[in-house]
């Protein structure tokens, strides 16, 4: 599903004509099969989420490839990549990214706007969702009016609607409490199971690194223990 | 993403700030309806002008002064040229006139009246569209016709008396001749120069027709139409041209004139005019029609709108300044909701299609409130400012003056403009909001 090879990234930093260059990724290589749950680990800085964002085409790599079901987005325009994440990625953030003035009917429609899906489809297929998540009776509520768990639910169920392959979460539960966080882990793997979509989280939470079919942890940039599968 | 739902989309962005959109849209309906009264200013008097132009001439009627020979000298009009003129294409009626260069006293019993006499030539006058109120066309070289008001001018020898109504100006009805003229003799009295007791000549004439009276208002026909035979009389009774007077005959090297002082050519319609007028000028011919006069007008009028509409569209471009901040402030705000559609998978071209969607939509709506607008003040200053002007400056204007006048193309002019404006305005925000960062839009850097 996921083929990163040899890739390398770093931030140029500082004012014109004084900048510094600043290291993040250093020959990363990884491999992530279609229908796993993999778990990316590490310290705050480690590079893990850049790993994620370079996946996820937010930025470009300094050096090395991306391979996303066999096509190479590393080369990818930006509007190629918008088109290729619509299609084949969904996201799940920290912090939700839903859209404060939608409702979460509306938050969970976008994708499938963007798609150019029908009226009568966007509402068969949004309500579905909603009501896969269990938020049916929350539709009209704007973000606001939902709890921590209600927002990442509905931000799940927007990164589904448009039954992508590949789901890239991005600490998933990192605004969530215990017993939430515990929900969709849970949530998450009744997925996969389910729909047997492909899972890649960065998180640093153990709980969560356990749901992983394997764990990757990178430490200063680079991958500093071999693969923990289960 | 469908066209529907990028509207939708603008829809609800608009809604989100609805004071700053109306103020922006009513920026641009105040410049658009700016560059329409403004413009319409100048539609309105060249609709004046050229309703009053035509409304004084006859479209068709093309006036030729003569032949400009090759050294550049003009030359009168002969039958020979008549007959090119007939020749050419569209052309229904080639009217020849000989004005007498005299005013020959026309009496009946103790009526009489001095008036302009012309020799026509009646088919081609009546082919032009002369038509008789009464009687008949001459047959006989006495015979004669003559103009609609000859009988308003034909009023009893009296001396002594005032024949004027001081109340209107206008003869007396009781000093004017009552009788039915057709059938009746005229004594036409023609001068020459001789001073002798044989220095006038009396032409017995017969009046066989009255013409009708001038579609224009302000026209008087007191003209008596006589035939050439009769012209030609007059020209061997005084020894000149056209029976001029106060002329040394000595010095004539002919004493008749065999041109026309007067040749009209009349064109089958209108649209016909331009091509026989270019026809006559690669002939050589001096002419003037209303066309060209037309062309003229409409030529000075387009440089007057043009300019006018560039100045208007200064109004629109400040307005497009409102647009751009409006805009710029729009994709400033929402630059987090951009990160997250970008991330989502919107594509740039949609984004950038959402806003400028944006700005067209805040054109179209200033466009179509301000055209509202221009309508109204333009109806307003038609009916107003005669008014002001009657009572500031205490003239009375033309009735049919019209100051503004907004016609459907100036409509679109304005509205294609304001949308260009507004779409050039709001194109860098678009592209600035493609432009985004999605992280650092999605951790609210922007």
């Amino acid at each position: 599903m996921i083929t990163v090879k040899q890739l390398s990234h770093h931030f140029v930093l500082g004012k014109k004509k004084q900048e510094t260059t600043l290291s993040v990724l250093q020959d990363i290589s990884i491999q992530v099969n279609k229908g796993e749950i993999v778990t990316i680990v590490g310290k705050s800085g480690s590079g893990k989420s850049t790993l994620l964002n370079l996946i996820s085409g937010f930025i470009r790599p300094t050096e090395g490839e991306i391979w996303i079901n066999d096509q190479k987005v590393s080369n990818f325009s930006e509007a190629e990549f918008a088109d290729f994440r619509l299609k084949h990625m969904g996201f799940i953030f920290q912090s939700f990214q839903l859209i404060p003035s939608m409702t979460a009917f509306q938050n969970i429609e976008l994708p499938l706007i963007l798609n150019g899906e029908s009226e009568s489809s966007r509402k068969e297929i949004t309500l579905a969702i909603l009501d896969k998540v269990g938020l049916k009776e929350f539709a009209d509520h704007y973000p606001s009016e939902l709890s921590g768990g209600q927002q990442q639910r509905v931000s799940i169920a927007r990164a589904l609607v448009l039954k992508p392959p590949l789901i890239l979460a991005d600490e998933p539960t990192g605004s969530l409490d215990s017993e939430t966080e515990t929900e969709l882990l849970q949530f998450i793997k009744e997925l996969n199971q389910e729909m047997g979509i492909t899972f890649l989280i960065i998180t640093h939470d153990d709980e969560v690194a356990a749901i992983g079919d394997r764990t990757i942890t990178i430490s200063d940039g680079c991958i500093v223990e071999g693969v923990k599968s289960r | 993403m469908k066209i529907k739902d990028q509207f939708r989309f603008v829809r609800q962005n608009i809604k989100k700030n609805k004071v700053r959109t109306g103020m922006t849209i009513l920026a641009t309906a105040m410049g658009c309806t700016f560059l329409i009264v403004l413009a319409s200013v100048g539609y309105g008097l060249q609709e004046s002008i050229v309703k009053d132009t035509l409304e004084q001439q006859i479209v068709t009627e093309i006036d030729v002064y003569g032949h400009i020979s090759e050294d550049g000298n003009y030359r009168p009009l002969t039958m020979e040229d008549i007959d090119v003129l007939e020749s050419i294409d569209n052309v229904n009626a080639v009217t020849r006139r000989n004005e007498l260069r005299q005013f020959p006293t026309f009496s009946l019993d103790e009526y009489k009246s001095e008036t302009t006499t012309v020799a026509a030539h009646f088919p081609s006058e009546i082919a032009s569209g002369m038509e008789l109120d009464e009687g008949r066309l001459p047959e006989k070289p006495n015979e004669v016709v003559v103009g609609y008001h000859f009988l308003d001018y034909f009023v009893l020898d009296v001396e002594d008396e005032n024949i004027y109504d001081e109340t209107n100006g206008e003869i007396k009805e009781e000093y004017l001749y009552q009788a039915d003229l057709i059938g009746k003799t005229l004594d036409m009295t023609v001068r020459k120069d001789e001073m002798t007791d044989d220095n006038e000549h009396s032409i017995p004439l017969t009046v066989v027709g009255i013409l009708k009276e001038p579609t224009r208002e302000w026209m008087q026909d007191q003209k008596v139409y006589i035939s050439s035979d009769v012209f030609a009389d007059v020209e061997a009774y005084t020894g000149t041209p056209g029976g001029e007077l106060g002329v040394d005959v000595n010095a004539l090297e002919s004493t008749a004139a065999d041109s026309f002082d007067n040749v009209k050519v009349y064109a089958t319609n209108l649209e016909a005019v331009q091509a026989i007028v270019d026809e006559l000028d690669d002939g050589n011919y001096a002419s003037y029609s209303v066309v060209s006069e037309m062309k003229q007008i409409n030529m000075l009028f387009t440089i007057m709108k043009t300019g006018l509409i560039l100045v208007g569209t200064i109004a629109i471009l400040i307005a497009s300044i409102g647009i751009y901040n409006t805009m710029t402030m729009a994709v400033t705000e929402r630059a987090p909701d951009i990160g997250i559609m970008k991330a989502i998978g919107a594509h740039p071209k949609t984004i950038k299609q959402i806003f400028l969607l944006e700005s067209s939509y805040i054109g179209i709506i200033g466009a179509l409130i301000g055209t509202v607008v221009a309508y109204v003040v333009s109806f307003l200053v038609n009916l107003g400012l005669p008014l002001i002007i009657e009572f500031a400056f205490k003239e009375e204007l033309p009735e049919q003056l019209q100051f503004s006048m907004i016609p459907v193309s100036l409509v679109l002019i304005a509205v294609g403009i304001c949308l260009l404006v507004t779409i050039l305005s709001g194109l860098r925000p678009a592209k600035r909001a493609t432009q985004i960062d999605v992280l650092k839009a999605m951790r609210r850097e922007i």
